[in-house]
């Protein structure tokens, strides 16, 4: 089966209210969709109610063809993993101990970790470049860092789908091109499917299969991003006039200062 | 290791200081004789063991509880006591035991629990709606120790009605201590905590995972829902089941955890809570020792002996936090 996700027709919002309408989408085996779109365009919300965290308000999500409102926590766990923006505050936990949470849909009912997991966790940390942090307290290292373990918790957790919002937020540039690589690594040799929401047009081109916009509580088509992110897509996406594109993609030198910069 | 010291250590002081001292051949060869042999044995036997099993077990319940409602609401400073919930207890259980009085009938222990129980869920699901609205912590435990303050205030208006002859033993207990605990009392204690106590070990697991938070256990396959209730289920018994035999006792259910935590260096459910057992128990013997030593033979209240030691605790978690984050 290649699809691992599909929704058709999803509205994602709170309580009722639809933040976002007018999702389609498939995730399928190995490959890596986006979702881009200026703060506040429910690229959150979305990924929570695909992540089954929050339900739709109508339309449906399906994981490997069940409906996912059918599905129980664990079952869901076990296929999918999410990385999320929330603060994640543990007191005094070792980075392997959050590492090692990954594991839970794998472990009994003691959650003993056995030496395949020990393993698991093992790889995962090396793979996130965050094994010599193994020991240290989660609360006492950097963003960035941060950011590395809790991608080698979901590493860990073996999903076929994995979720992440707005992951590279925290990341200096080597360390952003350092997840996107291990992400992409993933991908290729596992058959990972990634979802991901992030703000870098430039690393989204080059990163993403697809790329879904959103804009004013609706999600665009699946689209191929030399076509979603193009010039004038950009531009109307985030409320930029060429002038901006241009200072900041293209060649232009100086930005004029006539048009005052629209906040977001 | 150092906790088993210091509880052989108590266990023995609380068997040997009282109004007649005992010496520790003495209490050795009582222990062997059993129960019924003389004077020695029936202080050892029917005052001191009980209150000494007593003590161990409702403070280890109490440090138990305040370790679930802790990462229940993700916050160090959420206990029994500061929640209102002790208090929610001792409000309903005081009102069926001022009408078992009026009615002329002694409470079974049963229906002790019982009431304390309801309190303590009374409270609990105010506290919840309140936690539902607002998400700051600070807020919750003011709300918290309003309600404390409202159900003692409540507590305090019932006992001035009730039968004079009544009065001084009622007054006692909403003062918190762990007088006149016999056999039958440790017994229930000891199933109850015990049962409470394994499944809370049991919860190890789901534990852990909310540690990281509500969206992170979610995503590993924890049933938060169902993990939730049985978290305030557990420590609401827990906390009816010391309010009921003791007392609302204060301050054991916040200091205790964090002392633990500072020993251990972890919040590993799995060494958390038979540490927090152990830890709540020893600092209740402690407590209840200088409770009946200090100024013998006047009592001094427990909860005042547990707010001296428990409340400095406290204040140095919180300058030590980073950022001193509520």
């Amino acid at each position: 089966m290649d699809v691992l996700v599909s929704a058709e027709d999803l509205c994602a919002g709170y309580d009722g209210k639809a933040v976002v309408s007018g999702l389609n989408l498939e995730l399928r085996r190995g490959g890596i969709t986006a979702l881009i779109g200026p703060n506040g365009s429910g690229k959150s919300t979305i990924l929570k109610t695909l992540a089954g965290q929050l339900p739709p308000v109508s339309g449906r999500v399906f994981l490997k063809g069940r409906g996912l409102g059918t599905m129980s926590e664990r079952e869901i766990a076990s296929v999918m993993s999410v990385m999320m923006t929330e603060r994640v505050d543990p007191e005094l936990m070792t980075c392997e101990d959050v590492v090692s949470v990954g594991r839970f849909p794998y472990t009994g009912f003691m959650g003993r970790l056995t030496a395949h997991d020990r393993d698991v966790i093992r790889q995962a940390l090396e793979t996130a470049h965050v094994f010599e942090l193994k020991d240290r307290d989660f609360n006492r290292i950097s963003d960035g860092q941060r950011q590395r373990v809790l991608l080698a918790r979901a590493i860990c957790q073996e999903p076929e789908v994995l979720i992440m919002d707005e992951p590279t937020g925290f990341l200096d540039i080597r360390h952003k091109l350092e997840l996107l690589q291990v992400l992409m690594k993933m991908v290729r040799e596992r058959g990972t499917a990634v979802l991901i929401s992030m703000h870098e047009i430039e690393l989204t081109r080059k990163f993403a299969d697809t790329v879904i916009c959103l804009k004013d509580g609706k999600a665009g088509p699946a689209m191929p991003p030399a076509d979603a992110l193009g010039r004038g897509a950009v531009c109307r996406l985030f409320d930029l006039d060429e002038d901006q594109y241009d200072w900041l993609y293209g060649e232009k030198q100086a930005l004029t200062g006539s048009d005052p910069v629209q906040g977001d | 290791m150092i906790l088993a010291a210091a509880l052989a250590v108590l266990l023995y002081l609380n068997l040997t200081i009282g109004s007649v001292p005992l010496p520790l051949a003495e209490i050795l060869k009582t222990l062997r004789e059993g129960p019924s042999s003389g004077t020695y044995g029936s202080i050892i036997w029917e005052i001191r063991m009980p209150r000494m099993f007593a003590a161990l077990i409702l403070g280890g319940a109490l440090a138990v509880s305040g370790f679930l409602l802790q990462t229940f609401f993700a916050n160090p400073i959420a206990g029994p006591f500061v929640l209102g919930i002790s208090s929610g207890a001792k409000l309903v259980l005081s009102i069926v035991m001022i009408g078992s009085m009026v009615a002329g009938r002694t409470l079974h222990s049963a229906a002790m629990i019982g009431a304390a129980f309801i309190g303590a869920l009374m409270s609990m699901l105010i506290i919840l709606v309140i936690s539902g609205r607002v998400k700051k912590m600070s807020v919750l435990v003011i709300c918290g120790i309003m309600i404390g303050y409202v159900c003692s205030a409540v507590t305090d208006f019932l006992v001035s009605f009730a039968d004079d002859s009544n009065i001084v033993n009622l007054h006692n207990w909403s003062m918190g201590s762990f007088s006149g605990s016999n056999w039958s009392h440790v017994g229930v204690m000891a199933s109850l905590g015990g049962i409470s106590l394994l499944l809370a070990f049991l919860l190890s697991k789901p534990i852990t995972a909310y540690q990281l938070g509500e969206r992170y256990a979610v995503s590993v396959g924890v049933n938060v829902k169902r993990f939730r209730v049985e978290l305030i289920l557990l420590s609401s018994v827990l906390s009816a089941l010391v309010t009921a035999y003791a007392g609302p006792v204060s301050f054991v259910g916040i200091a205790v955890p964090h002392l633990m935590r500072g020993l251990f260096r972890t919040t590993k459910p799995h060494v958390m809570i038979p540490g927090c057992f152990l830890g709540g128990g020893v600092f209740c013997l402690f407590a209840d020792l200088i409770a009946r030593t200090m100024f013998a033979p006047t009592e001094l209240n427990l909860s005042s002996v547990t707010a001296v030691f428990g409340a400095p605790v406290v204040i140095w978690t919180m300058l030590r936090r980073r950022g001193g984050r509520v």
